[in-house]
């Protein structure tokens, strides 16, 4: 009986801690996913509160009005140009381009959010209720530039790019290709193959390529202690399990130090330098870059990146550090990448509303800057800062340099089959270094045509942006 | 004298509780009356709160019974009310009838835990008894969201597994105070058989989970607990290889948002109503909880944390606790092996079945459809919930008397002394 008595209080405690797990789940799943689970396109309450609600405007960083409600119709204000620019971000208002602002911060444009004393105020006069007023980070002048900029440096190719301040996350531009008019939606816009409704820059995964070589140099730079000075014999290719790994047109470099290879893009030297890192080590520091992690931001959603973690055999490894293999990331996690090195190893999350105002027109900031993490070590930062600088300054990247201003990058070409045909991305990562302009870049070009590389083809349009940028000040 | 009325006074901590439960229910039957002025609120709102009068305080005059624990399950029971009403009246008020059925239940559970003495042909009665009420299901039941665990008599919908339980309970408890493992083993291994038969995975998760608890309470016997609980992990392995519907449950369980329009559907609006309601909820009666498939059974929980928010559900959650730690503390009291063993299994049954529903509600784990205790819709599953309290209620009371007992004897004693 005496011992039946305390395994009964150990019993209930079991069920306690079953209690408990159920208490810390839900209110952590609520606290986490809720603005996720909640603007879902078919939550019925959102639906029903769009028969009664005005919507509110959607306003970019320098006032202009980008979307707003008249006579009960969402209209997109600008030009057709500009409208197509920021559809992506903003999203429209037949809900096609998913997780836009439209739909995902439902909760502000239809007032959802809207303190209760100011929706009581409008029930008791009568009047009809409006959501809240969404003050976006986005500056759409640049994003219309940048389509421009696309169509003059790759005409007709389609792509992504997103620009961001490194210091705070704010997110300044972003837009994919191709992209539609919100305001005459066809039946030709439905069925383009280009599937104008994707938002490139959020929603798709590519290969990285060369861009990769960054966090491969970053993992060599934590986990060998000579690999400064070390020099490495590039011999042109490297036989891995019997699959020949080149370099771009079958270069020679002969030796050369790691901060060569970079510059260079030598592939020889980096999938070595994988081999060497085995896949345990170059993983890890994948991950603290952000891949493999369940992207949970408060104002975007994010395609989380992989580093693939099954197959893994040698070859696998030694492409992985070219950034081939099935390594897989967003062109939005890329320029967190460059905007990690940027601002000394802090990687921000990066942030798209600044402010809400309701309609009598109080005013809440909702602007933070927050760390999503710590990728890499300020020392090991200010190493890859010099890496990339070369890049642009003598290296693969030459065609993003802008006279009067420190630009540091990273070019890439990556390479993937799609359905049968080899297509080739071009990449551009990179920065501003000059104090004044926190701005990181990333520009993604798809299918360009060979001998092309990320360095003709993305780098100009950085450049473009980093001029637009350098205006600013 | 004193020394009793004083000790009941200290056990009666219910007496604010329940005029604040009474008072709680009074003014939300009256604000959802002052919404369309329809009379049956106006009638809930003095009958529930007299319900709950009968329930909390005039019980205990009949015999001596745990205070907090009839507040609170009283006050669960009508909390299911309260909602289902606020989401479609026409249940409310037959589950405010099955809510009078279930005290009455109570109360013959708890004579009947206090009167009979001599269990051994009440228990050999009620195994073939059970088994056969357990079979009849798949012989004329109706199956229902992939289950098929519950027949009609009449126009009453019986669910077997429901009543079973309690049985289930007196037949365990019996056998393991006895040492005679044979017995319980047939009859618990008959039971979770029939009910994989009926795919009913939820119930057979419970039997299997307290039968296994109790086991471990009775015997202390740790390896043999852990052989059990290998075996079990084992057959929910084999039974996701081979049943489709189980891989299906698991599918959905990880992913719901992947196919949200057919299978993810319930869950999918049961995590949207969640969302919706935030911290303080969107208000009684407002919200949409009737886009949430089953809202009135399995997915009640939903509907209350939309309506009155995240923190009022931790809030319930909590009441849940404070009845496991009653039921454990009841347990402990008591004076024989299988009384010990009886609240016990009771207050276990109470608290796993609410833990498996309000994780599948959550997404903590898959869904299977068992009701949430008290709350949810269903008079066998509201009245076999009561009952479960009226076990647990009739040891309280064999404690109590005990104790008095104890305490008449000891003062003898010392009278005795005196003199």
């Amino acid at each position: 009986m005496k011992q039946q008595r305390y395994l009964f209080k150990i019993l209930a405690l079991i069920m306690f801690g079953l209690f408990l797990l159920l208490a810390v789940y839900g209110g952590y799943s609520i606290t986490t996913y809720g603005n996720r689970w909640f603007s879902f396109s078919r939550n019925p309450r959102v639906r029903a509160q769009k028969q009664t609600v005005v919507a509110g405007d959607i306003i970019d960083r320098n006032g202009i009005t980008l979307a707003t409600t008249v006579d009960g119709k969402r209209v997109y204000q600008g030009s057709e140009e500009s409208r197509r620019a920021v559809v992506h971000l903003l999203g429209d208002s037949q809900g096609q381009v998913s997780n836009g602002v439209e739909t995902f911060q439902t909760r502000y444009l239809y007032g959802f959010e809207t303190p209760l004393s100011e929706r009581f105020q409008t029930l008791m006069a009568g009047e009809t209720r409006h959501g809240d007023n969404v003050k976006l980070t986005i500056d759409s002048q640049l994003c219309t530039e940048i389509t421009r900029y696309f169509s003059k440096h790759n005409p007709g190719k389609n792509g992504a790019a997103v620009v961001m301040n490194y210091q705070t996350g704010e997110l300044i531009a972003q837009i994919s290709l191709p992209n539609f008019d919100p305001m005459n939606i066809t039946q030709a816009t439905h069925q383009d193959p280009g599937q104008p409704f994707w938002n490139r820059a959020t929603q798709s995964v590519y290969p990285p390529g060369s861009s990769f070589k960054t966090i491969t140099a970053t993992s060599a730079l934590e986990n060998i202690p000579d690999i400064t000075t070390q020099e490495i014999l590039c011999t042109g290719g490297l036989r891995v399990m019997e699959q020949a790994i080149r370099d771009y047109g079958n270069d020679v470099h002969n030796k050369l130090t790691l901060r060569d290879a970079f510059k260079k893009s030598c592939n020889n030297v980096f999938t070595l330098t994988a081999l060497t890192l085995g896949d345990e080590k170059l993983r890890k520091t994948a991950e603290s870059f952000g891949f493999n992690d369940n992207f949970l931001f408060r104002d975007l959603v994010v395609e989380n990146s992989t580093y693939p973690t099954e197959n893994r055999n040698q070859f696998e490894l030694a492409t992985t550090g070219i950034g081939q293999s099935a390594l897989a990331a967003t062109p939005m996690h890329m320029c967190m990448v460059a905007a990690a090195i940027a601002n000394d190893g802090v990687m921000m999350e990066p942030r798209l509303l600044m402010s809400v105002t309701t309609a009598k027109g109080s005013t809440r900031p909702l602007y933070q800057p927050k760390e999503y993490r710590t990728a890499l070590t300020p020392e090991h930062a200010a190493t890859l800062q010099t890496y990339m600088r070369d890049v642009v300054k003598s290296g693969t990247g030459t065609r993003a340099a802008v006279p009067g201003l420190i630009i540091c990058g990273k070019t890439g070409s990556a390479e993937s089959s799609l359905s049968g045909s080899d297509v080739t991305y071009g990449w551009f990562i990179g920065y501003i270094e000059n104090d004044d302009l926190p701005y990181a870049v990333s520009v993604l070009v798809e299918s360009i045509e060979d001998g092309q590389g990320g360095g003709s083809t993305a780098a100009p349009i950085a450049a473009d942006i980093f001029k637009y940028l350098q205006g600013l000040r | 004298m004193k020394n009793k009325q004083e000790r009941s006074f200290r056990k009666d901590p219910g007496r604010l509780l329940s005029s604040t439960v009474m008072l709680f229910f009074f003014s939300a039957f009256l604000l959802l009356f002052l919404k369309d002025y329809a009379w049956q609120a106006f009638a809930l709102s003095l009958a529930v709160p007299a319900m709950i009068w009968l329930g909390v305080n005039l019980l205990p005059r009949l015999f001596p019974a745990d205070k907090l624990l009839l507040s609170l399950t009283n006050f669960l029971c009508a909390l299911g009310v309260l909602v289902l009403y606020a989401t479609n009246p026409d249940y409310a008020y037959q589950q405010a009838t099955y809510y009078g059925v279930g005290l009455v239940a109570m109360v013959i559970c708890i004579y009947l835990v206090r009167i009979i003495r001599h269990w051994k042909l009440p228990v050999l009665l009620l195994m073939p008894v059970s088994l056969g009420l357990l079979v009849l299901p798949l012989i004329i039941g109706k199956e229902t969201n992939g289950a098929r665990n519950w027949f009609y008599v009449g126009s009453l919908s019986v669910q077997p597994s429901e009543i079973v339980k309690l049985s289930l309970l007196l037949i365990i408890s019996y056998f393991m105070s006895r040492r005679k493992l044979l017995p319980w083993l047939i009859f618990a291994g008959g039971c979770l058989g029939i009910l994989m038969l009926q795919k009913d995975l939820g119930t057979a998760l419970m039997y299997y989970g307290v039968t296994l608890m109790l086991f471990y309470a009775s015997s202390g016997n740790l390896l043999l607990t852990g052989v059990g609980l290998a075996g079990g992990a084992g057959a929910a392995v084999m039974g996701y290889k081979m049943f489709a519907h189980v891989k299906k449950r698991v599918a959905i369980w990880q992913n719901p948002w992947s196919d949200y329009d057919n299978a993810g559907y319930q869950l999918v609006q049961s995590l949207m109503a969640i969302a919706s309601g935030g911290l303080f909820g969107v208000g009684l009666g407002l919200g949409y909880p009737r886009t949430i498939p089953v809202y009135h059974t399995d997915f009640i929980f939903a509907v209350i944390c939309e309506q009155f928010g995240l923190i009022f559900g931790l809030c319930v959650l909590l009441m849940y606790v404070a009845i496991i730690w009653r039921g454990a503390t009841v347990a402990m009291a008591a004076r024989t092996s299988f009384h010990g063993l009886l609240a016990m299994g009771a207050t276990l049954m109470i608290g796993l079945q609410t833990f498996v529903i309000i994780g599948g509600v959550i997404k903590l784990i898959p869904l299977t459809g068992v009701t949430m205790p008290f709350v949810s819709y269903g008079g066998t599953s509201l009245v076999s919930s009561m009952c479960l309290v009226g076990l647990l209620q009739g040891v309280a009371s064999l404690n109590e008397d005990d104790l008095d007992e104890d305490t008449r004897l000891a003062m003898l004693g010392s009278q005795e002394g005196m003199r």
